[in-house]
């Protein structure tokens, strides 16, 4: 595998979520490849903690006592990739040769690539590894952070729930679950395929330290993480993000679809063109 | 040997602070002195296997050695996604333990009997798999264990069916350890884990001329050392208490069929799950594991293959 490291080019577009989802339209379109619309739902939320919270270092993104980010919902790493883009941690040869034979980057999270923490796709596994890093630093006695996405369909899986409640037992206030709720999952919406009823409430339940805010809104997403890390309280925290899959594209938007369906050229250049004119 | 399981654990966290012991909610007086002489490394995760290896993944990255534990019924075969994914991708220097493997657990039935979890672990990259036979095969894999810097499974079955070795063992990781070798011997004995004490008392009872290895190593193996073996006997005989495909049996048929291809016997458990409840004694009789059964069943190999 080839470095990423230094490659010293840089967008430095402060993370703004139209060049973001340009970034995942473009990775799309090179590589014929789908999971659109679970990326565009967790834009702001990836730009808000890169640009705000996450504590890397930008030429090294393996740096020891870096914060971690969890992509557990892996669908949506392309998303991620255009941060790694802002960061310069890849470059735009990985945007056009997304899904080339013997690219690096996969259409899931794989941990192998320095930007991504933990492998995941399969649902449910991200979380627990980042609870375990939130009781390692702990351990340490370091206070570094721990970020972890995960979709609402996504914790339909039962470690999510094993691991919240090590989470709240353990006090792992270092440890910020992040949901995003979409309201999608594979087959249906997650009312149609198994209602979770309050997300919110569930996790409260479970002991953690709980906001509901608007997912797209990058100053409410702001204003939550940084109340939820100043609390004193020694509770794990949660973020529940309401958001909209494939958000910022009118025919994307709350079609699940668009977690399955390539692009063609129509669609790429109205979606291009509808991403371009967003005002961030 | 459980002692000596105990012993190793407690030495390891004492000299190295990064040695942390997760457990499933198991092993309840096994661990009284882990917990006194090392509480801050001792973190039981609760009834919930797949957060606990998910965790040790996490624990691992932050720079822990841990330690897993729980029944083979559950480490690994219950996780073993999150093994493969969370631990093994990555090669992780996490060490899974697996204890009261084969028919320990004999009247509780199939959730508490494992005879899958060394085939279901052989498949898996990065993934060290060990089977120790006494307690100074489980300190010696303790040892390579800890010293590994990937991920390692240890299946550990029936405690208490004594030592098959005198003394303690120094010998590099993926070694077969001889117990009885002689020159000439038409055939080999090779066993792993509990049934090393086994392949002894066919030693002395039924088959004097035999020679007889433990593998305390399943993956990896010394292949050239196996190899060798199968050269210098002419019937391979394997035995363990495992489900005769994916494991010991299958490894010999392996390296044999590539090296020096031996007629083998694999004497382990068939296809089915157990029907019955009772002792241990009985499991293995059920399942044709006893040492009558394996004399009728190693009379009938011998006779179906002159020499």
């Amino acid at each position: 595998m080839k470095s990423f490291l230094g490659l010293g080019f840089k967008l430095h577009t402060q993370y703004k979520p139209a060049h973001l989802r340009k970034t995942v339209l473009d990775m799309a379109w090179h590589g014929k490849t789908v999971h659109i619309g679970c990326a565009f739902s967790i834009i702001e939320l990836l730009a808000v903690l890169h640009r705000s919270f996450l504590r890397y270092t930008d030429n090294n993104p393996l740096a020891e006592g870096r914060d971690y980010l969890v992509l557990s919902k892996g669908h949506g790493v392309m998303a991620q990739y255009a941060c790694m883009l802002e960061r310069g941690w890849i470059g735009p040869e990985h945007v056009t040769g997304y899904f080339a034979d013997g690219s690096d980057l996969k259409g899931l999270s794989d941990s192998r690539i320095p930007g991504l923490e933990v492998t995941s796709g399969s649902l449910g596994h991200g979380f627990s590894v980042g609870v375990g890093m939130a009781m390692g630093a702990k351990l340490k006695n370091t206070d570094q952070k721990v970020y972890a996405l995960v979709g609402d369909g996504e914790i339909n899986e039962g470690p999510i729930w094993e691991g919240a409640l090590f989470a709240a037992h353990h006090q792992l206030n270092n440890f910020m679950l992040i949901v995003d709720e979409n309201g999608f999952q594979a087959m249906g919406t997650t009312q149609e395929v198994l209602a979770l009823g309050s997300i919110a409430d569930k996790l409260t339940a479970f002991g953690f330290e709980t906001r509901t805010i608007d997912g797209h809104d990058e100053v409410n997403i702001e204003q939550a993480v940084r109340e939820l890390w100043a609390s004193d309280s020694t509770q794990p925290k949660a973020i529940v993000a309401k958001t909209v899959k494939g958000k910022g594209v009118s025919f994307m938007e709350h079609n699940n679809m668009w977690h399955y369906t390539r692009l063609n050229e129509d669609t790429y250049a109205q979606a291009c063109a509808e991403v371009a004119g967003a005002q961030p | 040997m459980r002692a000596a399981f105990s012993d190793s654990l407690v030495a390891l966290a004492k000299k190295d602070p990064k040695v942390l012991l997760l457990t499933g909610d198991h092993g309840y007086a096994l661990f009284d002195a882990f917990r006194k002489e090392c509480p801050a490394q001792y973190i039981n995760a609760g009834i919930a296997e797949q957060n606990m290896v998910g965790m040790a993944a996490g624990l691992a990255r932050m720079g822990f050695k841990p330690f897993v534990y729980g029944l083979a019924a559950f480490i690994p075969v219950r996780v073993v996604e999150q093994i493969k994914l969370d631990i093994a991708h990555d090669n992780l220097p996490v060490v899974l333990l697996g204890d009261g493997a084969g028919f320990v657990y004999s009247h509780l039935g199939t959730s508490h009997q494992s005879t899958e979890d060394i085939a279901c672990t052989r498949a898996i990259p990065n993934l060290t798999v060990l089977s120790p036979a006494d307690r100074f095969e489980q300190t010696l894999c303790m040892q390579w264990a800890y010293e590994c810097t990937g991920p390692v499974y240890m299946r550990m079955g029936k405690s208490d069916r004594g030592d098959v070795h005198r003394e303690p063992l120094q010998a590099p990781l993926g070694a077969l350890l001889p117990l009885h070798e002689q020159a000439g011997a038409d055939i080999a004995l090779i066993a792993t884990g509990s049934m090393v004490k086994t392949a002894r008392e066919l030693l002395e009872k039924t088959l004097p001329g035999a020679s007889v290895y433990s593998v305390p190593a399943i993956k990896p193996i010394n292949t050239q050392a196996l190899a060798d073996v199968c050269n210098q006997h002419r019937l391979l005989i394997t035995l363990e208490e495992h489900h005769t495909d994916g494991g010991l049996g299958s490894l010999v048929c392996e390296v044999s069929s590539t090296h020096a291809p031996r007629r083998v016997l694999r004497i382990g458990v068939q296809d089915r799950f157990s029907h019955g409840c009772g002792t241990y004694a009985y499991l293995l009789k059920e399942h044709g594991i006893d040492v009558d059964s394996i004399e009728k069943q190693i009379t009938a190999f011998v006779q179906a293959n002159p020499k």
